[in-house]
């Protein structure tokens, strides 16, 4: 089974896309199976309003663990699974908590290891200096890392925002030769596209 | 882009996860670190250092844990260089007695940490060689009357210039009157006095067993003034253990291979005597022979492939 990793800065929208996406793959009831830092594993089964109640927060670092989830996605006649994984939130610096950075080393670790890379970005932030999720340099270094590998899509998130439309300009300048697909992961805009992209590479 | 085909310097991907953890790395650098597959990041911290007794030091420091210890080593470092001043001085000096108690589980680093100290008192001119005798009681101890006496001379005889390391020392004191090992520890005593100046004896063992050891023969209790305390390793060390030693090789975990490995420890660290790096060291060795058998027969290997280690490396490691 492929592994699709979904990677960004913190606050950039990776578990309300991932849980949302699940949904729209047909997915209700969400078995997520928990990987500590530490090491320690479970898993628990939530409805998608549970989930979204649960596991989405407003505050940078809601996401500590990697998230997995197994979607089945058509591929042909048949369908193929795809093991979708949310990470926790990158960061430009060294962060001051342990936890944090200790959550931070098991994502790095995980995109050297993943088959499929999604790379959320907050399109409403990029011009903004000092939003969390604002574009910085480890987009850079996650793109230019990725480039090495063949399934890389970064995903502008937040279109619904004002000023993303100016944001996912800026993008296609800043990474000219890279698939960027715009999305609403709140509203669920342009999955159609992810998901092609995504079967692509399955 | 990555050049190919170009020779590069192996990466220590799980040393650079590590100074992210540990906070002395941004994930911007690390992730170029690991794009530029091979740039060397910290990873031979010995390389600047050229005297020996910063190397034996750098060496001592690296061991993970071991704080205690550690402080100690480097109390006595200053104490044994300032001592030397003062005789330089003409002042008066303690005698350096340097013999030692060191207790703690099999596998907590008594061995290797008391291989470090016979190279930092050679350089600092305590000791004349330094080397290390390993010993347990049957070395020492003899089959007749008579025998035990001649067969701890000969360990001693081979220990001068270094350090005696006697190993599960209080089994010396079992077995009763009649036992031989009450010579051996005699001869001992007169050992640590006669050669004071050219000789160091380390007792080793389990903790409750050498506290018993040290009460129930109180001439020695005073002879061994430094009594080191090896405590057990936590988990989150041995696992720092597994990811330094296989770093040096060259490998690294697949994210569900460090799952799979911290359940492993944990099952290992709930059982008593076991929570301890030789065990860890012998789940890797297992793990790299495993992956040795699982890729022998494929062509086509990528580097990666060469150094990952995968969960089915490591399962069913704890039970060998």
């Amino acid at each position: 089974m492929k592994e699709c990793l979904i990677v960004g800065k913190t606050h950039a929208g990776k578990t309300m896309f991932a849980l949302n996406f699940a949904h729209y793959l047909g997915v209700t009831n969400l078995e997520i199976t928990f990987r500590h830092p530490s090491g320690l594993v479970g898993s628990k089964t939530y409805s998608i309003s549970a989930a979204r109640r649960e596991l989405v927060g407003a505050a940078p670092h809601t996401t500590r663990a990697l998230q997995s989830i197994t979607l089945d996605l058509p591929v042909g006649k048949g369908s193929k699974r795809c093991l979708f994984t949310d990470t926790s939130g990158l960061v430009d610096h060294i962060h001051a908590d342990v936890e944090i950075r200790r959550a931070i080393a098991q994502t790095l670790g995980a995109i050297r290891e993943a088959d499929l890379i999604l790379h959320l970005i907050d399109a409403a932030a990029v011009g903004l200096q000092d939003a969390p999720s604002a574009l910085g340099e480890v987009d850079y270094q996650v793109a230019q890392f990725a480039q090495m590998r063949t399934g890389y899509a970064m995903l502008a998130n937040k279109m619904d925002l004002p000023g993303a439309s100016v944001g996912l300009a800026r993008l296609r300048q800043e990474f000219p030769g890279h698939t960027i697909l715009p999305i609403s992961a709140l509203y669920k805009r342009g999955f159609r596209e992810v998901k092609a992209f995504v079967q692509r590479y399955l | 882009m990555a050049r190919r085909g170009e020779r590069r310097p192996p990466v220590q991907v799980e040393r650079i996860s590590m100074l992210v953890e540990k906070g002395e790395l941004a994930p911007p650098a690390a992730l170029a670190s690991f794009r530029q597959t091979g740039t060397p990041l910290a990873v031979s911290s010995t390389a600047g250092t050229d005297s020996p007794l910063e190397k034996a030091l750098a060496n001592l420091d690296r061991l993970v844990g071991l704080k205690e210890v550690k402080q100690l080593v480097h109390e006595i470092k200053a104490f044994i260089e300032i001592q030397q001043r003062r005789a330089q001085e003409g002042l008066a000096t303690e005698p350096l007695t340097l013999h030692m108690i060191f207790k703690g589980n099999p596998g907590t680093g008594k061995t290797t940490v008391a291989r470090i100290l016979g190279c930092i008192f050679k350089e600092l001119g305590v000791l004349s060689k330094g080397h290390l005798v390993e010993v347990e009681r049957a070395d020492l101890v003899g089959e007749y009357i008579g025998h035990t006496a001649q067969k701890t001379r000969e360990q001693i005889r081979k220990a001068l210039g270094g350090i005696l390391f006697v190993d599960e020392a209080y089994s010396l004191a079992r077995g009763g009157e009649k036992d031989f090992g009450k010579e051996s520890i005699d001869c001992l005593v007169k050992a640590m006095e006669d050669h004071r100046d050219d000789l160091v004896l380390i007792l080793a063992g389990y903790r409750e067993e050498m506290d018993y050891f040290l009460q129930t023969n109180p001439g020695l209790r005073s002879r061994f003034p430094i009594r080191i305390d090896f405590p057990d390793y936590t988990l989150d060390e041995l696992l720092e253990i597994a990811q330094i030693f296989l770093a040096e090789r060259d490998y690294y975990l697949s994210v569900s291979a460090r799952e799979e490995l911290m359940r492993q420890l944990q099952v290992a660290h709930n059982l008593r005597h076991s929570g301890n790096a030789r065990l860890v060291r012998n789940i890797i060795e297992r793990a790299i022979r495993r992956q040795a058998v699982r890729l022998s027969g494929q062509k086509n290997l990528s580097r990666d492939q060469l150094m990952i280690i995968e969960r089915v490396d490591l399962e069913g490691g704890a039970a060998a």
